[in-house]
């Protein structure tokens, strides 16, 4: 892939203008994220490779596949001419000046691995017809998804769906070679990109592994082209190795899957993420609190301690039966399948982008133990589709407004808040009203009832954030802090399925 | 500036945008470029991002993001420290204007002025006062400590930080953000210029840097003063005369600073009652609507004693005293004007009584300012009006008593508001020019603050949007001052990052920077002159 190091001008000077801003951003808030990488730092640079994934000093362990450590690797050599108290792992919240400009900067700079990704996604269009894709990358460049969780709660989020993007642009470019093994270099990056690997393996297996050009073989044997399933096969394969060789080496691949896989936790994350289960727990929540009401049942009289349960991890319920990892797993696959069936007939390039989207929205919506922040994984590759289609709109608007609300409670303090609430605001003012402009005119008749619906719903978020930023004025709540994030995540889980459901609708059946 | 160098060229065949940017604007783009609207020949990153919005109702739509855009800049600066943070027992500017909301909210009216004087007794106008009572009576309702009488003082809450940096943001979004607008939407209807150059002067103005790290870094509520005063030079131009002057009334009763514009604007008015004939109606609606404001204003305050005329006549004198320490000396930090600067040379402190320097100062103020007077007195015109608004707020800064570094932004604002009312790079390029060396004036008290990043973050959007480093003017001489004295800041700002100064003279860094800032505002006054000159002399 040719990458041109001279960036389109409106792409760089949407990186200049970003990056003046972020770096207003540097003494805000951070999260205990950013201790997590400074020991990470740490790490890599003071401990020897065979103990990355054993060192357990901090109680923030290595929980990333071996390409994030690496890279954790490589910053250190820089990190240890800024401050070289950073990389002691015994240093446990350290955070000078030097060590936050520091990582607030490599932050700021691996960014720039997305804008060159999304340069690519803009030149793959001949240069008169390139206005959507700009706006389709500014929205993605801009994400309120990245300026929270990466430059204000501080991640690398940014740099990998760069990957993620180049990898997508490959595939259009039907380079699948290229693009299955940067797929696969970001899969040892970050394993979460595991949600959108079936749309991958399908779309490999369909357009490059198989040949259906003469329907009157019958065998599949004989549609398999087994020179490509070679080359797909064995550079994955080396992918893996160089991320894992070391490790397998030192067989400390079962230390590796336990820190990877933690499947100890719960079904629920800390604070719910906005998905299935937060619509189950929280009508678990409510049916509780009636049956308690009404019964006084003693099995039902529970002390409302077991009601604030909700914030530290649940997979149990009081009324509703429990969910089993099982369920989750059975529910994801299945539909991730109902996703997968379509694009496999009909392997296009469209089809392929609708199906890595479904299967983040089954990953999220039904999976096991999900963060908020995995919302992103939806987001990023509907937003090649928004364009496509007047119809795509409204879905893409649900997801994207109650997809970065639910990231809201993740900067909780008051300064940063309205930084948090502006920007969201002027992302979808702005992209709203762009995207209403650039979608081509709609040919086929619109349903205006869903359109009505998921509009007033939209404007519900004013009363609901309203309340939540109110909400410790309102005493006649005292002791049910649970039910402010409560409120957020279900409200919000309602507009992400809102969206699954429309977007499923159109990519199923039109 | 004769007009035709401003008209807009229309017609495909003239676009100058690279193909890149041709295909962001796509085939709307077939108008004309912004380039030449804001009347420079190439286009700066702010015209690229506002390339799309040219349609009626995306124009809306680009301006309310511009408004946004400027809030969250506020914001992001807002992030940083504030003033006297973490420095007992007296704090900073933060912790004056918070401890006003505490006694306003607290005591009763006539002690306002009265209270406690060595602990940051309140000395600006009645508006403030009012302003302050308003947000304690507020924040009071949020979290009654960060406001409690006396026990409250150095509170550094991080949410009463917050609080406090919200109602700066809000003061300036109702007043001063606004007035900016109203302000540009006159120059384009004055100028018969496209819409588009309203969303981009507006956002030159509303990026100015200076405004940004003083109020929401420093912090103070200088956008309201300024705000008011705007709004008052705004509804003089629309000819909206009472209006105006009740606005200007406001803004000196905000922040008695406002004074620096009062001589020009006094001249403009009492000119168009004067000429071309007498308009005593006009004269008197005008002399009543002030004396009316002023004695609504200050009645509340000034009737609150209850001591009949005695108390009142107590209680103005105290406020005249508070609002102007005459007592505190020609100077307090250093600051960039003449007198600051003089003395590195001859220990003027030594030499002369205060009385004799306070005449000293009169003199050289009224010197200063007269001309720009009986220039507007003579030649009320509308385009001359802002000039001799900006002449006189530089004579008052560089000449007159107890001038602080902030009141820089006084200046500042008529000068900025001619990036959207004289394009062309021969005037734009020297206000790019004086709004960097001004910031850059700022940099010793930004730098106390620990407001490093934010300085070089703000102060580097401004100029990269602008594209300011690249405008120049024709006359070499110009050239010339502009470059020698960008190289002179960089070098300065090295020296400073390298170099510890020599135990004798600790403040020479500081020295430095205020000399040479000084020589730039004084050639910037002398070129102001001459652009208010050419105003009062154009044809009409």
């Amino acid at each position: 892939m040719a990458l041109k190091f001279r960036l389109l001008p409106a792409l760089q000077y949407a990186v200049i203008a970003s990056t003046c801003f972020k770096l207003l951003l540097y003494p805000a808030y951070k999260s205990t994220d950013f201790e997590v990488h400074r020991n990470w730092l740490a790490i890599t640079h003071s401990k020897p490779l065979n103990e990355w994934y054993y060192e357990d000093t901090s109680e923030w362990t290595l929980d990333y596949p071996p390409f994030f450590a690496y890279f954790e690797w490589f910053l250190s050599q820089f990190a240890k001419y800024v401050d070289a108290g950073m990389l002691v792992v015994e240093n446990l919240d350290y955070s000078s000046t030097a060590t936050v400009y520091f990582q607030r900067t490599s932050v700021t700079l691996s960014e720039l691995v997305l804008a060159y990704a999304l340069q690519n996604y803009i030149s793959l269009l001949p240069e008169n017809n390139r206005q959507p894709a700009y706006a389709v990358a500014m929205s993605i460049y801009f994400s309120p998804g990245f300026l929270i969780i990466d430059n204000i709660h501080f991640q690398y989020n940014a740099m990998l769906f760069g990957v993620f993007v180049w990898s997508l642009v490959a595939m259009k470019q039907q380079r699948f070679l290229l693009g299955a093994i940067v797929f696969a270099v970001l899969l040892c990056f970050k394993h979460i990109f595991l949600y959108l690997a079936p749309a991958y393996f399908a779309y490999l297996l369909r357009v490059y592994c198989l040949e259906f050009g003469d329907f009157s073989r019958k065998s599949l044997i004989s549609a398999i082209r087994w020179k490509n399933s070679l080359r797909l096969g064995s550079s994955v394969i080396l992918v893996a190795l160089i991320a894992f060789g070391p490790f397998i080496y030192l067989g400390q691949i079962p230390q590796l899957l336990k820190r990877l896989f933690p499947f100890s936790r719960g079904l629920c994350h800390a604070y719910w993420a906005p998905n299935i289960w937060a619509l189950y727990s929280s009508t678990d929540r409510a049916l509780f609190l009636l049956l308690r009401r009404l019964l006084n049942n003693p099995v039902y009289a529970e002390d409302s301690a077991t009601l604030t349960r909700g914030l530290v991890g649940i997979s149990s319920f009081n009324v509703l039966p429990d969910v089993q990892p099982r369920t989750t797993f059975l529910l994801t696959t299945f539909y991730q399948l109902i996703a997968l069936i379509p694009m496999v007939i009909n392997p296009t390039q469209d089809k392929f982008v609708s199906a890595l989207t479904l299967c983040g929205y089954a990953s999220f919506l039904f999976g096991w133990h999900v963060h908020e922040k995995a919302i992103l994984l939806v987001i990023v590759p509907f937003s090649f589709l928004t364009l496509k289609d007047r119809r795509y709109l409204t879905p893409f608007y649900l997801l994207a407004v109650s997809g970065y609300v639910s990231l809201f409670p993740l900067i909780f303090t008051s300064p940063e808040a309205p930084i948090k609430y502006l920007y969201t605001f002027t992302w979808i003012f702005a992209f709203y009203n762009v995207f209403d402009d650039l979608a081509p005119v709609r040919t086929t008749r619109r349903v205006f009832l869903l359109d009505r619906i998921a509009r007033v719903y939209l404007l519900g978020f004013i009363p609901l954030l309203l309340f939540v930023a109110l909400y410790d004025k309102f005493t006649m709540f005292k002791g049910f802090e649970f039910l402010r994030l409560m409120l957020i995540s279900t409200y919000c889980s309602l507009g992400i399925i809102g969206s699954f459901i429309g977007f499923s609708w159109l990519y199923l059946f039109t | 500036m004769p007009p035709s160098e401003v008209s807009t060229t229309s017609g495909s065949t003239e676009t100058t945008l690279k193909s890149e940017i041709l295909s962001t604007a796509e085939a709307e783009s077939k108008s004309s470029t912004i380039g030449q609207q804001i009347g420079t020949d190439d286009e700066t990153p702010l015209s690229v991002f506002l390339s799309p919005f040219k349609g009626a109702r995306t124009q809306w739509v680009a301006r309310q993001v511009i408004i946004m855009i400027c809030l969250l800049f506020r914001l992001g600066v807002g992030l940083g420290p504030y003033s006297g943070f973490n420095d007992s027992p007296m704090h900073g500017d933060f912790e004056a204007q918070r401890h006003w909301m505490e006694i306003t909210y607290h005591l009763p009216m006539k002690d306002w002025y009265w209270y406690d004087l060595q602990y940051w007794g309140l000395d600006y106008p009645p508006l403030t006062a009012y302003h302050s009572w308003v947000l304690g009576a507020i924040g009071s309702k949020v979290k009654p400590s960060w406001f409690e009488l006396d026990t409250s003082r150095g509170c550094e809450d991080v949410n009463l930080k917050s609080y406090m940096r919200n109602t700066v943001l809000i003061s300036e979004l109702l007043i001063y953000i606004p007035a900016v607008s109203v302000f540009v939407r006159w120059t384009i209807k004055n100028q018969k210029l496209s819409p588009l150059h309203q969303s981009i002067a507006s956002a030159a103005i509303l990026l100015q840097p200076a405004l940004m790290l003083v109020d929401h870094g420093h912090f103070q509520y200088n956008a309201v003063m300024l705000g008011l005063a705007l709004i008052s030079i705004t509804n003089i131009l629309n000819d909206k005369l009472v209006v105006g002057s009740v606005f200007f009334v406001l803004s000196l009763c905000f922040k008695q600073m406002a004074l620096y514009y009062s001589i020009p604007i006094f001249a403009y008015l009492l000119g168009i009652c004067l000429f071309p004939r007498l308009n005593l109606p006009r004269f008197i609606s005008l002399a009543v609507s002030v004396l009316t404001t002023f004695a609504l204003v200050l009645a509340p305050i000034v009737l609150s004693s209850g001591d009949g005329l005695k108390g009142a006549y107590r209680q103005v004198l105290q406020i005249l005293i508070r609002i102007f320490p005459f007592a505190r000396g020609l100077w307090e930090d250093k600051v960039a004007n003449f007198w600051c600067t003089f003395n590195t040379f001859v220990k003027l402190k030594h030499l002369y009584s205060a009385d004799t320097l306070q005449r000293f100062s009169l003199v050289a103020t009224l010197v200063s300012v007269l001309p720009a007077f009986f220039m507007l007195l003579i030649y009320p015109r509308k385009k001359a009006l802002i000039w001799g608004v900006s002449a006189s707020a530089w004579g008052f800064f560089l000449f007159s008593f107890q001038v602080h570094e902030k009141s820089i932004l006084l200046p500042l604002l008529p000068v900025t508001l001619q990036l959207a009312a004289e394009p062309g790079v021969n005037v734009q390029s020297y206000i790019y020019w004086i709004n960097n060396v001004a910031v850059f004036s700022l940099w010793p008290l930004l730098k106390r603050d620990r407001l490093v990043l934010q300085y070089f973050a703000v102060s580097f959007l401004a100029n990269w949007l602008m594209a300011s480093f690249t405008k120049l003017p024709d006359a070499l001489l110009g050239k010339l001052v502009i470059t020698m004295s960008y190289a002179g800041i960089a070098l300065l700002h090295v020296v400073e990052f390298l170099i510890e100064p020599p135990a004798r003279y600790p403040d020479l860094w500081v020295i430095c920077n205020t000399t040479l800032s000084f020589g730039c505002f004084t050639i910037f006054l002398f070129w102001n002159y001459i652009q208010l000159y050419k105003a009062c002399r154009a044809k009409v």
